[in-house]
């Protein structure tokens, strides 16, 4: 539907936090390619080229991992009469909660060779050693980083089977295709645009890992850059470093938005019904094991490994004076930093993406949508990366912002708004402009039916917006690393600075709650999501 | 950073409106208000009672290693806000270069004496002499009171006693290339200070190829590499690794957790390097903000209680005279130790990353 | 007295090469509905919008009560202009009761106003019971009524209605229009009222406004616009008609299936096509006529035959329902009016 020509305070508020976005993302520009030669080719000679295969073979593990869980266990909860899949289908997204490195944290504990807790337990009952599998390189950055990043597969695979019509299948079997010639000739071609987005969520996500890939010393872009930083007194090989990845990740960026067209969530129609389950059969019990076993893994062993942990550090006096009083700061204080950091960061996130998603929603044409898709790029965007812009931007323009907080609350806006402007337009796509123009019409003006109008009524999906924001923002770690201030601390910043220490009782309550806080906005999105149905 | 946070909420606030008031931040309620500035290089301890407000640190040394010293310190100047920022040095090093024009900072401490010695050589600290730092060995100060030293710590390997038989056991640090050793060994990463010292000291005794020789060993013997100390002692407690290659206290602090560990100091024979050491050094950052506090902080820090605290708690070797090792800890007077120039290992320190980077060290 | 002006109003949006509206003008008087009627695509819904200011018009003079409310550089907002509109979707805030619906554009008052002018509306629309329901809780005809007496709450100049009925099911619709239709005229309301059905414009409208690819064709009574259509396109659009091929001849025009008595001012032996419904056209089965049945259709009160010319020509005739006719048949077909018909020359 055509409208008013475009409000101008619309398109200028818009700008301005394109203008927001676009800085840190020249800035860092600019150093990379301002670099002198000399870091360039110490970095082509040796590095980048592994740097590269290493991150490019994760990426690509990792997606095609997730995609495999991640759909098998949707086509399982939605179409199949496995046993407790209503519960399943909450736990198997719960998974989102726990930051993939504090999932690293309890796998390098429990299977570090020799040294875990598994092994010496098989070391102590069979009496020599026992071969485990490792967590640590590749294999093991693959495994925990597909266990805690299954969900978005999941989740988006999950909606599409679940608003997929009844009628598409039947009318497969009509043609004499079997259950599974269905699933694979039919079903899952015509769920291909929602995994495909899933996919490229995952792949972005791994480019800008940190936290995960440290720990289990596999080396990627963004682990080499954190060193480059800690290593020599120069920063310039990091910025080179941070170019080619935000290139790297602007092109997954660009072929997911060029997909992300297709991609949105089916509305379930109203002769919508559910397609009938297949009926499992003496596979039942085998699917049953096989959905436990990835709950498990995912959800139950970490959350159990930390309450025991958290227990043990109760127990201990030792740790618990740490856990409650640590560099200058309290338990307390670093629970609040956390939460009001990624709170304002959430609110100032759909703010900010309220001006963009308008413009591209309510006066769609090449300026408005090109606003919408730059504001995004934050998602291609690594912690690291724009703290390392931040950096140095904020310290040469902005000197009275430096070592404050109110950075780190940027990082995270400029990290995580693309999923507040996604929420804000996917509210606003689903709200029909005529109840805006029905306002106009019985007497307000642009800004009251803003208000009286469309905010109420987008609501919901800026709630939902905000939650994700503020999920994502609790558990980054790489921004928050560098650019917190002295004596500012973050529940994430605690944990990793403990197990980093390997100080793992410690850290474990803060990762519990960073988990249980985490959980909270989650459930609140999945009931959106009607997951329970 | 009081002031600051407080900058940056009334932005905030003129950003997005006065309903965003009640997420904004609590800061200290410390007043930012600091003592009377000093104004020339006081040699006298400030009045306990006097100094107030914040004082940063930006430490090298890992957050365990330093926090009882902090405590210590409140517990003696209970108006002062400690804010501890602990990474690694370089980071750190990094950070104060890019603060020049806009300083944070108001300590920095590393885990070695070379970044200290090339920060100083850039004008990033102002001259104090602590209280009672004069007895300090002179090689552990800086030019012109730039910095001063704490404490000093040996290069040592640590083993696993129930998986090394005494007779087999290295002598050299050189002998963790002896592919005997493979997949068996774990050591520190390029991030790790006392690793980088130990590179650019070895490069100034041996040359830039030897140094290459050595560390290309390590990685062909599948040496894993940590991203720091406690990782690797623990992992050698553990029985993970049979060897490690640490700083000597963390030897104590393993055994300290009950692990039936051995340390072996290296290279004590003839021909061989000697033991390789280094110290820990604090310097006062130029134009730092709160230059009262980071002088008593300094003072406490070679004051006997302060170096008594690391070398019991630690297992360090203090740098004042007369304060007692922790039992067990072996003196260094009894070995032969490598003798190593600061000034020029400081000089040739972007070599050492050049050589890190170029060999690939994780 | 002239409630709406439109002068040579024309709307281009970007990207489109054809004008949305292009060059329209007409007058509403006071208490009239007038009915615009059109393919999708022609442009009605445009001129709606124009008139309520949620577009900008390209060029072109919109007045309401003898105010410009849109020219060259005159734009009133929509919520200045005092036009009340009833949307497609009937747009009615979810996150209001009817009866905070009903009261959304009567800000201002005093709060016992609103609640008779609320109340009388309700009653109007026979909602008063459901006032304090939401909008997701009625029916479809029900959510119709509201947004009709939201619009007319703030009492308008002028009542805008989008497609109103488009989202009802057929026999609501009827039952609805009929009821909307009595409502406007007690209010004495001046509407504008946008549909693509033939049959509800000709039900609604004093007169109707025919649009095609944003021109406006031709505009009259109802009577008018069906009998008398200027255009073919109007002839076509508006009446189920054929167009049967002929030829001037004196005295009349020679067609396939004879003689049609009616003088037109052409040249001899100009080619024209005559519009013909299916009421003006008699058949009887003979085996020596000029078509063939090719299909029957049964439409309850009546049978409507296609028929096929010998010339391949396709034209529709009604017989009464008791008289079934074999497909098939040989029949001779033959023109029968009492009035006389729109001749196009081709």
């Amino acid at each position: 539907m055509k409208a008013l020509s475009i409000s101008p305070r619309l398109a200028i508020a818009a700008g301005l936090v394109a203008l927001f976005v676009a800085i840190p993302l020249v800035y860092i520009f600019i150093r990379a390619f301002g670099a002198d030669t000399e870091s360039w080719q110490r970095l082509l000679q040796t590095r980048i080229w592994k740097l590269l295969g290493n991150t490019l073979l994760l990426v690509v593990a990792v997606t095609s991992g997730t995609l495999v869980t991640g759909v098998s266990m949707a086509w399982l909860t939605e179409r199949t009469d496995l046993p407790g899949r209503k519960i399943f289908r909450w736990m198997l997204v719960m998974p989102l909660a726990i930051p993939a490195y504090i999932g690293g944290i309890v796998y390098l504990a429990l299977l570090r060779p020799r040294g875990g807790y598994i092994p010496q337990v098989l070391e102590n009952i069979f009496g020599q050693s026992v071969f485990t599998p490792s967590p640590l390189g590749f294999f093991g950055a693959a495994f925990i980083l597909t266990l805690f990043t299954y969900p978005y597969v999941y989740l988006l695979s999950g909606a599409a089977f679940r608003s997929l019509h009844a009628s598409l299948e039947e009318a497969a079997r009509t043609f004499g295709r079997t259950t599974f010639q269905t699933l694979f000739q039919v079903t899952l071609p015509a769920l291909r645009p929602g995994l495909a987005a899933g996919a490229l969520l995952v792949a972005l996500d791994i480019l800008a890992e940190y936290g995960t890939v440290a720990l289990l010393r596999y080396e990627t872009f963004s682990s080499a850059i954190f060193v480059q930083l800690s290593g020599r007194y120069d920063r310039s090989a990091a910025s080179v470093l941070s170019g080619i990845l935000v290139t790297l990740a602007i092109l997954i960026l660009w072929s997911e938005l060029r997909l992300q067209g297709q991609a949105r969530f089916t509305q379930m129609e109203s002769n919508w019904r559910p397609a009938p389950l297949t009926l499992l059969g003496k596979w039942r019990f085998p699917a049953f094991l096989l959905v436990m076993g990835v709950i498990s893994a995912s959800l139950i062993i970490p959350v159990a490994v930390l309450v025991v942990w958290s227990i043990q550090a109760f127990l201990d006096s030792q740790s618990l004076t740490t856990i409650f009083h640590t560099g200058s700061q309290g338990f307390g204080s670093y629970v609040w930093n956390s939460l009001w950091s990624s709170g304002l960061a959430a609110l100032i996130a759909v703010l900010f993406s309220l001006p963009v998603a308008l413009l591209a929603v309510r006066y769609p044409n090449r300026f408005s949508r090109f606003i919408s898709r730059f504001c995004q790029v934050g998602y291609a965007i690594p912690g690291v990366v724009i703290a390392l812009s931040l950096v140095l931007f904020v310290n040469r323009t902005l000197p009275f912002l430096y070592a404050t907080p109110f950075v780190i609350v940027i990082a995270y806006v400029l990290r995580h708004m693309p999923q507040a402007i996604r929420a804000s337009e996917s509210a606003l796509n689903q709200l029909s402009p005529s109840l805006e123009e029905a306002s106009r019409t019985l007497g307000r003006t642009s800004l009251q039916t803003l208000f009286q109008v469309t905010l109420p009524l987008i609501l919901p999906g800026l709630l939902a917006g905000g939650s994700l924001v503020f999920i994502t923002s609790l558990k980054e770690l790489p921004a928050t690393l560098l650019l917190r201030p002295p004596g500012f601390d973050t529940l994430a910043v605690r944990v990793w600075v403990w197990a980093g220490e390997g100080f793992y009782l410690q850290a474990a309550p803060a990762a519990l709650l960073l988990v249980l806080i985490s959980a909270l906005p989650l459930s609140f999105l999945l009931r959106r999501e009607k997951i329970f149905r | 950073m009081v002031s600051k946070t407080k900058i940056s909420i009334f932005l905030l606030v003129m950003m997005i409106g006065a309903s965003a008031c009640s997420a904004a931040p609590a800061v200290t309620e410390e007043s930012a208000t600091l003592a009377a500035p000093v104004t020339s290089v006081s040699t006298e301890a400030p009045v306990e009672a006097e100094v107030a407000g914040d004082l940063v640190i930006y430490s090298g040394r890992s957050e365990p290693l330093i926090q009882p010293v902090i405590d210590a310190f409140k517990a003696k100047y209970p108006n002062v806000e400690v804010l501890l920022k602990a990474g690694s040095n370089s980071e750190l090093a990094n950070a104060l270069l890019e603060e020049q024009a806009n300083p944070q900072a108001d300590v920095f401490i590393t885990t070695e004496l070379f970044t200290v010695q090339s920060l100083a050589g850039q004008g990033i600290f102002q001259s104090y002499l602590p209280l009672g730092a004069d007895q300090l060995p002179d090689e552990f100060l800086g030019a012109d009171s730039m910095w001063t030293g704490l404490t000093r710590r040996a290069r040592v390997i640590i083993y696993n006693k129930d998986l090394v038989s005494e007779d087999e056991l290295p002598t050299s640090i050189f002998d963790l290339t002896d592919p005997k050793w493979k997949g068996q060994i774990a050591a520190a990463g390029s991030t790790n200070g006392s690793m980088q010292a130990q590179i650019a000291a070895m490069r100034q005794l041996l040359g830039e190829e030897e140094t290459e020789a050595w560390l290309n060993g390590l990685i062909a013997n599948e040496v894993t590499f940590f991203g720091g100390h406690t990782d690797v002692r623990k992992a050698v407690g553990a029985g993970e690794f049979k060897l490690g290659l640490v700083n000597h206290y963390y030897f104590h602090l393993q055994q300290a957790e009950g692990s039936n560990v051995g340390i072996i100091f290296p290279d004590q024979g003839e021909g061989q390097i000697g033991l390789l050491s280094n110290a820990t050094a604090a310097a006062i950052v130029n134009s730092a903000p709160h230059t009262a506090a980071a002088q008593a902080f300094l003072d406490f820090l070679v004051s006997a209680d302060g170096q008594k605290l690391f070398a019991e708690q630690n297992y360090e070797y203090p740098l004042l005279p007369g304060v007692a090792l922790q039992a067990d800890v072996q003196p260094l007077d009894g070995f032969r130790l490598a003798d190593v120039n600061v000034v020029q290992a400081a000089l040739d320190f972007d070599a050492t990353f050049d050589l890190i980077e170029k060999v690939g060290l994780p | 007295m002239t409630t709406l002006e439109v002068r040579n109003l024309v709307k281009q949006f970007h990207g489109s090469q054809q004008s949305a509206v292009n060059d329209i003008s007409f007058e509403l008087s006071d208490g009239e509905i007038l009915a615009v009627v059109g393919p999708s695509g022609c442009g009605k819904t445009t001129t709606l919008r124009l008139i309520a200011g949620l577009e900008r018009p390209d060029s072109g003079v919109i007045r309401l009560n003898n105010h410009v409310v849109a020219a060259e550089s005159v734009f009133i907002p929509p919520e200045k202009r005092g036009v009340g509109m009833v949307f497609q979707d009937h747009a009615l805030f979810p996150h209001l009761t009817v009866y905070e619906n009903v009261a959304f554009g009567l800000r201002g008052k005093k709060t016992s106003e609103v609640r008779t002018i609320v109340g009388d509306m309700l009653h109007l629309v026979g909602l008063l019971q459901f006032s304090k329901r939401y909008p997701h809780a009625l029916s479809g005809g029900e959510r119709q009524r509201v947004a009709l007496a939201r619009a007319l709450a703030p009492h308008p100049v002028l009542i805008l209605m989008d497609e109103p009925f488009s989202s009802l099911d057929a026999d609501l619709r009827t039952e609805v229009r009929e009821h909307v239709r009595s409502i406007l005229k007690s209010r004495q309301a001046t509407v504008v009222f946008v549909t693509h059905d033939q049959d509800e414009a000709l039900y609604m409208g004093d007169r109707l406004a025919v649009l095609q690819k944003g021109h406006l064709e031709q505009i009259g009574t109802p009577q008018e616009i069906f009998h008398d259509s200027n255009t073919r396109f109007v002839a076509e659009f508006m009446g189920d008609s054929d167009f049967l091929k002929g030829k001037v001849v004196p005295g009349g025009i020679q067609t396939e299936i004879g003689l049609l008595n009616q003088v037109v001012e052409l040249p001899i032996s100009t080619p024209v096509e005559i519009a013909i419904r299916a009421d003006d056209i008699d058949f009887q089965i003979d085996g020596s006529g000029n078509s063939l049945i090719v299909e029957r259709f049964f439409r309850g009160a009546f049978n409507l035959y296609r028929l096929r010319l010998d010339s391949g020509q396709i034209l529709h005739a009604f017989t009464d329902h008791t008289q079934i006719l074999p497909v098939g048949a040989r029949v001779r077909a033959y023109i029968h009016v009492e009035h006389s018909l729109t001749v196009f020359s081709e």
